[in-house]
């Protein structure tokens, strides 16, 4: 995947073909052009230079003939069409950064890189965000270079998944090495990695996981002595 | 909806009546006797018998006060009925009390407690006759036996002097009303009723010294007539009857030498809360944690005053270490070792903190934490594991922002922020938000700036806590319902031998369900023996004992064990003469 290489800038074009332009497309390319990395919407084209629909629309054609304009996916808003100047990469507001491809979300790469960083958290027992970037870049695991604000973002989802804990330092025993106060991370479960939160004693039983809570009284259509969870879950 | 469903779990057919007082006690608060026959439309008998059963078993407790109003020189004293709601509620706990005694005690023991349980009070005369009653065959039980197995659980706290049957409450001052922000009025009337529950508690709970008192009676000698108008007068295996004597006693009168005993269910509680945050620490450390944290237990709990506390007495690492090689699992342990675990106990997030040298349990934290773990579990089973995500996010968010304060449009901004920030879909994050509002598992506020409109989200703990809990009632009281229904059904369960090859066969396979400790992997397990063995569970056919994040199951049992929520299923066969 070439998204893994990076975002670079491409190089301009030296040999112009935007020499032979109507006005019209000139008007139209010079604006989509001025928005540089955000790109622009039609809508707000068709605004921002008072042109008719028709000829905004034929020259869009043009254009994109001429491989001076591509279309892009806006994250935020995937219906509308988004044009970009050929020189520019979308930005991250637009692509939705490192984690998006082709508008969508990498959840593989994602998954492959919070296994990776629990794995070094573990291995180090107690870690800091400088110590888990420099523990994946060492490990060469990865072939794509990875910012530690990346890391960052990785390393807060896997808070929220409850795979590891936010703890600050206070100097002693484990975080001996680590200065009073720092952010480090911690595995909570001392088991394998990536299994399950433990299942509460509520969510065992049919009751916890019912849609229908709210619905269910004792004398109702649903009611416990009519209730197919519990039904199921006595037969097996 | 939460009191009322108790009263349901708890009770059965026979006890509409008792099922009717206490439901008007519980909705109404305290009320006296007359203004009791009048809502409940019962006849003055039926309320008097029912309030003699409910105070019996410590569902009830009379008390006096003052009659306000009037010219009249002489105050009139009245006395006044209040369910005790958590000792309602504690009838559906009653095997999980038992297998902390057969835990701990021998038979004879669990014997004399099961007797407690199922008569509510009884006397040192009583209990013997009870023991003998049901041993026909062989030797029968001498006094001594018994009151020496008596003074065990009186000594480890698990019995208690009964309390005094109607204590005299003085009207309260205004330093007794306790300070608390929630201003709806509906909020002020729970707390004022939590008030006097506490009050009419202090009051009728004997002087410490008496109340875990070894002095028996003198009696066996036939005082127990004297008792008749202090408690109803009962036979053994006949626990319902009562005699139609008049509830309203000088309690001044009653300095008869007779004891009433009964089940502390104060320290069952404390046992029970102790045994759980062993095992929080436990899943979150190792068995050394554990172990220590046990023995600090162990060594403060005579001095906690009160079951909720929020951190335990500080201990020295020298007395920890003395309780730790008391236990039989810390025998082995060394001093260093014991300091080890006690810098991992403390280290972040703490369960224990330290000060100049000493150590003290955190209770609330370690609490807290095991309560967010509970919500958070029926968020990712009944949502879905990005709403979990979205949870967590939002309740740390509310840690971090001040819960009483709603949030900024600056905070808001910060939470959009965040959003992004997660690697989250925003069209599914709105989705999920909404289902988590609806279903009362966040807050929704609406922003109006401008022409923009921000929707604000959050956790209110305080109010999600209580929505939980109203859930969890609601859960039991299903669950209750439901084994009412199977048993009426009268479907036929597999015989207890067919399970146990079940079990055995599953343990082929599986070879580690044994101590969570050990277990490296989760293992799969075979789903097919599990319906049948709730089935059984269920049928009351077999008892559900817990072990440490196992269930075992066993054979036998006396009393009808009420249903238990079922922790992780892993099995241990045990033999069918156990």
């Amino acid at each position: 995947m070439s998204r893994l290489h990076g975002q670079k800038r491409k190089q301009t074009d030296s040999n112009s073909p935007a020499q032979s332009l109507t006005e019209h497309e000139r008007v139209l390319y010079n604006v989509i052009r001025s928005k540089q990395d955000m790109g622009i919407w039609t809508r707000d084209m068709k605004r921002e230079t008072n042109l008719p629909d028709n000829v905004v629309n034929k020259s869009l054609k043009v254009l994109q003939a001429k491989n001076l304009i591509k279309e892009v996916v806006n994250i935020q808003n995937k219906g509308r069409k988004h044009y970009m100047a050929m020189e520019f990469e979308p930005s991250k507001e637009i692509t939705g950064g490192a984690w998006y491809v082709d508008g969508n979300l990498d959840t593989e790469f994602i998954q492959i890189l919070k296994e990776q960083c629990t794995k070094q958290i573990y291995k180090l027992k107690v870690a800091t965000l400088e110590g888990v970037t420099d523990s994946i870049r060492r490990s060469g695991v990865l072939n794509v270079e990875l910012t530690k604000q990346q890391i960052e973002e990785i390393v807060k989802a896997l808070v929220l998944d409850d795979e590891i804990i936010e703890v600050k330092s206070n100097g002693m025993g484990e975080f001996a090495s680590i200065p009073v106060g720092k952010i480090c991370y911690k595995c909570i479960r001392k088991g394998s990695i990536g299994g399950e939160p433990k299942t509460g004693a509520m969510a065992s039983i049919p009751c916890g996981v019912c849609p229908r809570m709210r619905q269910c009284t004792p004398d109702g259509i649903i009611s416990p002595q009519t209730c197919v969870y519990y039904s199921k879950w006595l037969d097996f | 909806m939460s009191k009322t469903s108790v009263i349901r779990i708890t009770s059965s057919q026979e006890f509409n009546v008792k099922q009717k007082v206490c439901e008007c006690l519980l909705r109404k608060g305290p009320l006296p006797l007359h203004t009791i026959v009048r809502y409940t439309e019962l006849s003055q008998m039926q309320v008097k018998n029912s309030l003699l059963v409910l105070i019996q078993h410590n569902c009830v407790q009379a008390y006096r006060i003052d009659e306000t109003g009037g010219s009249q020189s002489a105050p009139k004293q009245s006395t006044q009925y209040l369910a005790l709601f958590d000792n309602i509620l504690h009838r559906v706990r009653f095997s999980k009390f038992l297998a902390i005694i057969s835990q701990e005690f021998d038979k004879l023991c669990v014997d004399i407690v099961e007797g407690l349980l199922q008569h509510g009070r009884l006397t040192l005369k009583q209990i013997v006759e009870r023991a003998n009653s049901s041993h026909k065959e062989g030797n029968s039980i001498g006094v001594d036996a018994v009151q020496e197995n008596l003074h065990k659980l009186v000594m480890a706290h698990y019995v208690e002097h009964c309390p005094a049957s109607e204590p005299f409450l003085a009207s309260p001052t205004e330093e007794d009303a306790p300070a608390r922000k929630r201003g709806a009025k509906s909020a002020k009337i729970v707390i004022e009723s939590e008030a006097i529950e506490q009050r009419v508690l202090a009051a009728a709970v004997p002087m410490e010294a008496r109340r875990f008192s070894l002095v028996m009676d003198s009696e066996l000698n036939d005082d127990g007539e004297k008792d008749q108008n202090k408690s109803p007068d009962k036979h053994v295996g006949d626990k319902r009857k009562l005699d139609a004597s008049e509830p309203d006693i000088d309690s001044e009168a009653a300095e008869n030498q007779v004891v009433l005993w009964r089940a502390n269910f104060e320290e069952f509680i404390r046992r029970l809360r102790h045994k759980d945050c062993i095992e929080n620490v436990r899943a979150r450390l190792d068995d050394g944690a554990a172990i220590v944290l046990s023995a600090m237990l162990e060594a403060s709990k005579t001095e906690e005053k009160k079951v909720k506390t929020a951190s335990s007495v500080p201990l020295s690492v020298n007395s920890i270490y003395e309780e730790v090689i008391k236990s039989e699992k810390g025998r082995n342990m060394t001093f260093d070792h014991v300091r080890a675990a006690l810098v991992q106990l403390s280290s972040p997030p703490p369960f224990v903190t330290v000060a100049d040298e000493s150590y003290s349990i955190d209770f609330k934290h370690i609490i807290e934490a095991a309560q967010s773990e509970e919500v958070e579990s029926i968020v990712l089973k009944r949502y879905g594991r990005d709403a979990y995500r979205i949870f967590r996010l939002l309740s740390k968010a509310s840690r971090l922002l001040e819960t009483d304060k709603v949030l900024s449009a600056f905070e808001t901004f910060k939470l959009k922020r965040y959003f992004r920030y997660y690697i989250f879909e925003k069209k599914e994050t709105i989705k999920i938000l909404y289902k988590l509002w609806q279903d009362d598992y966040l807050l929704m506020e609406k922003l109006v700036v401008g022409t923009a409109t921000f929707l604000l989200w959050k956790v209110n703990k305080l109010v999600l806590w209580e929505h939980v809990l109203d859930e969890l009632f609601h859960a039991a009281l299903n669950l209750s319902l439901r084994v009412a229904y199977e048993l009426e059904q009268q479907k036929e369960y597999p015989s207890f031998q067919d399970l146990i090859s079940a079990a055995q066969h599953h343990l082929e396979d599986f070879p580690l369900a044994q101590e969570s400790s050990t277990m490296q992997h989760p293992q799969p397990f075979n789903w097919k023996c599990i319906g049948p063995l709730r089935k059984l569970t269920l049928s009351n056919s077999i008892v559900m004992q817990q072990c440490p994040n196992e269930e075992t199951w066993g054979c036998g049992g006396h009393m009808p064990r009420p249903p238990e929520v079922f922790p992780r299923l892993v099995l241990q066969a045990r033999s069918s003469n156990h």
